[in-house]
């Protein structure tokens, strides 16, 4: 297996996740929407799991979730890394439905303070690697723990 | 929670139909700059010795296609000098496939493809991992949705999805990491008691595991399986031949496989802290005509403590979300414990061979040779785990 030069960051032209990456550098967050049924499928498919539609429109959220679970990383798995730890990863469950569970960071928190289903909100960060040329926004997110309407 | 995230694969009742008669296990060891394909001849040849067996006597072979560098039927004719035509599974291996392998089979010699047939599984990767290539993450990593949206936010290796899974069981169900701990030292101390063991001369106590820091919480190193060159392989033949082989007879008495429809993408899991092991462990339980609690001995495909927590309870040994407090103290030990477990060491201390030696531990434990021997151990059970799948296996002594 040979990754590319650019491994960890993410292909922003593979097809079944450009349109992801594409609206994170405008600043949005979006997932795939079945048109026939109107679910969330996620991860992206060719296919809609609920109703066998084949047809998705990509869809714009509000970027609202909560904290489903994380960990905090404090050893650098990849050398790409090693600049980033400790960092925190971890999976929101998106406000419009809890099933679409988006992995992410969790940024501009404390870690030890997290807790499990707390509300968080989207931000939009570029991502760097160690040695590692390019960057590529991506959503992250935050705790609104002292906001709980939200953003 | 609703069970619709996974579903059993049908399989056809094989109860009492084959057995295996023969064990082995290559040298379990960390970088030894051998190749996967030694080290599955190796186990070959130990486990055809055990079983009595000749080379010739074997017309089926069972591997994995995973990684591309398993032994396989040339690479049986090229070092036991045979020329034999060999009926050959790809559905065999280690993981879940150590444990659904003795079904396939059971339908090879049912129907006549096969009269004897070896499963073999080796790895390299404590080797490889020094030149950055091959090993676990690297599996993952080329998963390209995992690429794209997993690996780049640093959710990456297993490592730290298993950790993001142990925390959200810790919230979902009290779960302590003294409880993941007990599964740790109860692992290390059957290590300790079996020679062949990675970790034979390494003792770890509760206490000791409490105080070690975490490398992605919360998880420390002790949750994390190793990294090994090693492997195992078992002989499958029918269960009248096998009488004529060395006693006792091991027959395979249940085999399950369940599947979760999010496959390899663990975040997507309807139930995320479950494993498919929801499906296949009662339809095995149900082909050996077995209950959990008859079970003498258990052992599981453990990358992580939390893989054997959600296991024990997936299973069926105690309700879901009492793991935690199920395995604390010495539950898991060989000598008294409620349910005897991984008693070579599993993964966590004996070698990461992906879950081959655990079918060898238990044939060995059936049989009255374990190093940490369980009393009387009639029936004892694999549990084969790859997260898109599980596999049961019942084995018993007749």
């Amino acid at each position: 297996m040979r990754f590319r030069s650019d491994f960890p960051l993410p292909d922003t032209d593979w097809p079944p996740t450009r349109e992801f990456w594409a609206a994170a550098a405008r600043g949005e967050l979006a997932v795939p929407r079945c048109d026939a049924c109107q679910r969330y499928v996620w991860y992206p498919d060719g296919t809609c799991r609920f109703c066998g539609s084949q047809s998705f429109t990509w869809t714009t959220v509000t970027g609202r979730g909560r904290l489903f679970s994380w960990s905090v990383v404090r050893r650098a798995f990849i050398p790409q890394l090693a600049a980033d730890v400790p960092y925190v990863a971890g999976v929101v469950a998106i406000e419009e439905d809890p099933a679409v569970r988006l992995v992410t960071r969790i940024v501009d928190c404390d870690p030890a303070s997290l807790r499990a289903d707390t509300p968080v909100r989207v931000v939009f960060r570029p991502l760097r690697f160690a040695g590692v040329q390019g960057e590529v926004t991506a959503p992250m997110f935050v705790p609104c723990r002292n906001r709980p309407f939200g953003i | 929670m609703a069970a619709d995230w996974g579903f059993p694969s049908e399989l056809e009742d094989v109860a009492g139909e084959v057995a295996i008669a023969g064990v082995g296990e290559a040298d379990h060891t960390k970088a030894s700059g051998r190749t996967t394909k030694e080290i599955g001849a190796q186990a070959i040849e130990r486990a055809l010795a055990d079983a009595g067996l000749t080379p010739r006597d074997v017309d089926g072979i069972m591997y994995t296609p995973f990684d591309g560098q398993q032994f396989g039927a040339d690479d049986y004719r090229a070092h036991f000098g045979t020329t034999h035509e060999m009926w050959v599974s790809t559905a065999g291996g280690g993981m879940v496939w150590a444990g659904s392998a003795p079904h396939e089979a059971a339908l090879a010699i049912r129907t006549g493809r096969a009269r004897t047939v070896v499963n073999v599984f080796s790895v390299a990767w404590a080797t490889q991992r020094a030149d950055m290539v091959g090993g676990p993450g690297e599996v993952h990593a080329s998963e390209l949705f995992k690429q794209n949206l997993e690996v780049p936010f640093g959710w990456f290796p297993q490592p730290v999805y298993f950790a993001t899974i142990a925390r959200r069981h810790m919230h979902e169900y009290g779960t302590t990491s003294a409880q993941l701990g007990a599964i740790a030292v109860a692992c290390r101390r059957h290590a300790n008691l079996t020679p062949a063991a990675v970790l034979h001369d390494k003792p770890l106590t509760l206490e000791q595991y409490l105080a070690s820091p975490a490398i992605c919480d919360p998880f420390r190193k002790e949750d994390c399986c190793l990294i090994s060159d090693g492997g195992g392989a078992y002989v499958m033949t029918s269960v009248e031949r096998a009488r004529d082989l060395r006693p006792p007879v091991v027959q395979v008495a249940g085999v399950g496989v369940g599947n979760s429809r999010t496959r390899v993408y663990w975040s997507q899991q309807g139930d995320f802290t479950a494993t498919p092991q929801v499906f296949a462990a009662p339809a095995a339980c149900r082909m050996a005509g077995i209950v959990p609690a008859d079970v003498d001995v258990l052992a599981c495909y453990d990358p992580f403590t939390i893989v054997s927590l959600m296991q024990i309870e997936d299973m069926g040994f105690c309700a879901k979300g009492e793991g935690g407090r199920f395995v604390e103290g010495t539950a898991l030990h060989f000598d008294g414990g409620r349910l005897p477990y991984n008693t070579h060491g599993g993964m966590l201390s004996h070698a990461y061979v992906l879950g081959i030696a655990h079918v060898v531990e238990i044939v060995r434990q059936l049989r009255g040779e374990a190093a940490a021997q369980v009393k009387d151990a009639e029936i004892g059970v694999y549990g084969g785990y790859t997260g898109p799948q599980a596999s049961t296996l019942v084995l018993r002594r007749r």
